[in-house]
């Protein structure tokens, strides 16, 4: 459904992608794993053109293409088929909870308001914040304001929706609340790429996981394969010191 | 009580010549912020030239006094244009000048306050309007300006009261506005009863001062209210 093949990034001279493909699968939820700069900011802001890459070629959405050569058209295509969640959630603080769901909904896909406020109660009752939708974001605990933030993303009904690090700006006893709805979303056969240090999502949830480290998929395989027996040094190292940290 | 009585008397004579003052004010608060509005896009556009060029013009204009800029605009600019334009412009109204040297000076500390609040809000905004498939200015008009909006505002507020104030230099160069009014009732009365002329003076400025610390207090409480209002 998705497929990335050589994507290169670099900053001032610095390669931070040194040719990263992967493939993703209708239903896949995929976890993204790696030790701190390794890129997995980087290869999502990349994939979504939020950044602008160096090289590589993508297939989606009808488009099939190096990334140089997309046009704003296709540019906006991709955008319009993806989700995004961000680590520090990054909800219009000017809109209610449930204005931050309408507002693509209306401004971008032109869905009429009362069409596009049924859509919006719907996500917030998947993410369970059905009673507070006219809260605003400064209103929210940063749990709730994550549980938007999926909530904005699934409404638009994305093909494949990117979280990166959604818990790890939360306090650590908000962070099962946002989980628990990312693992309802994972088992109605959302698709789903998720950056992460939670090595139980992506132990237990993910059906892929993939290990990059400097710039570099280092290995990928079932969560399985990759936690009991990975069969690069390194992933082993990086598991290793993580669940020891644990 | 003699001395309030002339105060009030001599606030009489001054009301008057507000306009003036009103005019120049308003006129460089408007063109002063489509200007900023300019430099901070020029500061925060991809173009090197534009953000050296921007940041180089606000830095020289953050350190020119304002009776200097009114003195270089009002004798440098009829020369630029005899040389560039071959035009006279020796006969505009005075006033034209002092706006001109106004709203020069106010787009500078106009520029920098609308650039930060613009960088104190947008980027992971801005970049949540992208990914719900918002174009960059839908995002910009519908979420990051009125949110700057109300960041701005109360830097905006005290660079309105500096330019109100800088604007009492109008009459330097013979625009009569109500400073140079009070220096012509005080010279008619042979320079009796000054003190009690400016502190009339004084008031006025104070009270248009307040008058603008109010609205905009006013304006951010409405916003908050809104807030309030909704959540419940
Ligand atoms: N805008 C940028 N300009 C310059 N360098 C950048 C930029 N963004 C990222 N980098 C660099 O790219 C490298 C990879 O960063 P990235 O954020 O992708 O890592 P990450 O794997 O997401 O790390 P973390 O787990 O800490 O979030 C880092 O060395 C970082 O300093
Ligand atoms: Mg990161």
């Amino acid at each position: 459904m998705l497929t990335i093949e050589g994507l290169k990034k670099s900053y001032a001279g610095n390669d931070i992608l040194k040719g990263i493909s992967i493939d993703v699968n209708k239903g896949d939820v995929i976890s993204i794993i790696g030790p701190s700069g390794s890129g997995k900011t980087t290869l999502l802001r990349t994939m979504t053109t939020l950044e602008e890459a160096d090289g590589g070629h993508i297939t989606f959405s009808g488009i099939d293409k190096d990334f140089e050569k997309l046009t704003g058209k296709e540019v906006n295509t991709i955008r319009r088929n993806v989700g995004f969640v961000f680590q520090n959630y990054n909800l219009f603080n000017n809109k209610t909870a449930l204005q931050n769901i309408t507002e693509g909904l209306i401004v971008a896909r032109k869905v009429k308001k009362s069409e596009a406020e049924k859509i919006a109660l719907k996500a917030l009752e998947r993410v369970g914040l059905t009673d507070r939708k006219n809260h605003y974001p400064s209103q929210l605990s940063g749990g709730q304001q994550q549980r938007v933030g999926i909530a904005r993303a699934i409404a638009l009904n994305p093909e494949v929706i990117f979280f990166d690090e959604p818990t790890s700006a939360l306090d650590p006893e908000l962070v099962g609340e946002v989980l628990k709805v990312m693992q309802d979303l994972a088992s109605s056969g959302t698709t789903m790429v998720v950056v992460t240090h939670q090595m139980s999502f992506a132990r237990d949830v993910s059906n892929r996981v993939i290990f990059m480290a400097d710039g570099h998929i280092v290995e990928q395989g079932a969560p399985k394969a990759i936690f009991e027996k990975p069969s690069e040094q390194r992933t082993k190292k990086f598991l290793t010191d993580i669940l020891a940290n644990v | 009580m003699e001395n309030i009585k002339l105060i009030i008397n001599f606030l009489g004579q001054l009301l008057p010549a507000i306009n003036i003052t009103l005019i120049v004010s308003v006129s460089s608060i408007i063109l002063g912020s489509l200007l900023g509005l300019l430099l901070a896009a020029a500061r925060l556009s991809e173009s090197v030239v534009l953000r050296v060029l921007a940041s180089v013009y606000v830095s020289v204009v953050r350190a020119t006094p304002a009776i200097i800029m009114i003195f270089v605009v009002y004798y440098g600019m009829p020369m630029l244009f005899n040389d560039w334009f071959h035009t006279n412009i020796d006969g505009w109204n005075r006033m034209y000048f002092v706006i001109i040297a106004l709203t020069v000076l106010f787009s500078a500390p106009v520029s920098e306050i609308m650039r930060s609040a613009y960088e104190s809000i947008a980027k992971g905004q801005m970049e949540a309007g992208l990914m719900v498939g918002m174009t960059p200015f839908q995002t910009l008009y519908r979420i990051i300006l009125p949110q700057a909006f109300v960041v701005a505002l109360p830097n905006f507020a005290n660079s309105v009261i500096n330019l109100l104030k800088e604007g009492a230099l109008t009459f330097t160069i013979g625009v009569v506005d109500m400073v140079a009014k009070a220096q012509m009732i005080v010279a008619n009365n042979s320079g009796g009863y000054a003190w009690q002329t400016y502190c009339a003076l004084a008031l006025i400025y104070w009270v248009i001062s307040l008058a603008i610390d109010k609205g905009v207090s006013q304006v951010e409480k409405s916003y908050q209210a809104k807030r309030k209002t909704i959540a419940v």
